[in-house]
């Protein structure tokens, strides 16, 4: 059977994208945003009512709106991105995570916990989930994964 | 585990997503000086504590981030419904 890998995914300029309208900041940064709330588009994933994230190739930069009622601000240093792939993706991020993990469909991306830790969870194909997670969170949820792996 | 309905992201979800945030349709005097220090204890401190059906705050902080609104029923545990902030009261 294909062995299920946990590795650190590559770096990525994120930004955290806020305003009243979708349309405000597609303007400002030129981006396309999904508009259903828990949906990634592209990179960006759809976060809240008035919140987006978007994870843009290493060194991107984005046009921050000065003036504009937008807030852009550059998170790429806040959280990394672990990249659980293979059969057993589900079951692994399903170990410490509320959500009915099996029957979130490709192209979900939410905000969530695992065990008492804040992620971002995105399903990006049947047997591969990207989570971001806050740096000093992140020793402790890759010993988790790592853990619920071997279990 | 229950499942909180979330009005903005339209699904029910784990209840450790979520956080209490006190009764609900407790408006912040518009004039806050105008007020004495009986009124302003009565919008600070006393809440009605009702056995049974609550009008409360609730806010998907592990996820959508957004303060709603919850009716539930203080005696069962059972959320009657949930709706976006600044609707009326249910
Ligand atoms: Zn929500």
């Amino acid at each position: 059977m294909a062995e299920t890998t946990i590795t650190h995914a590559a770096p990525f300029a994120r930004y955290s994208l806020r305003a009243r309208t979708p349309q405000a900041l597609e303007q400002v940064t030129g981006l396309k945003l999904p508009r259903k709330i828990n949906n990634a588009r592209g990179d960006v994933i759809c976060l809240g009512p008035d919140e987006w994230l978007a994870l843009l190739p290493d060194g991107a930069k984005l046009n921050m709106g000065d003036g504009l009622p937008v807030s852009i601000a550059d998170i790429s240093y806040r959280q990394i991105g672990i990249v659980i792939e293979g059969p057993r993706a589900v079951e692994l991020i399903a170990a410490g995570c509320p959500l009915d993990v099996a029957r979130i469909p490709v192209g979900y991306a939410t905000r969530t916990i695992f065990e008492l830790v804040e992620i971002i969870l995105w399903r990006q194909a049947e047997t591969r989930i990207h989570i971001e997670v806050w740096r000093s969170f992140a020793p402790w949820l890759c010993e988790a994964l790592q853990r619920s792996s071997v279990d | 585990m229950f499942l909180i309905h979330c009005p903005y992201c339209d699904e029910k979800r784990p209840e450790n997503e979520f956080a209490y945030a006190g009764e609900a349709h407790i408006a912040r005097p518009a004039d806050p000086s105008a007020l004495d220090d009986k009124d302003w204890e009565s919008y600070l401190y006393i809440r009605a504590n009702p056995r049974g059906r609550h009008h409360e705050r609730w806010r998907h902080i592990h996820g959508c981030g957004r303060f709603f609104n919850a009716v539930r029923d203080t005696v069962s545990d059972k959320f009657e419904s949930t709706y976006k902030a600044g609707e009326p009261r249910k």
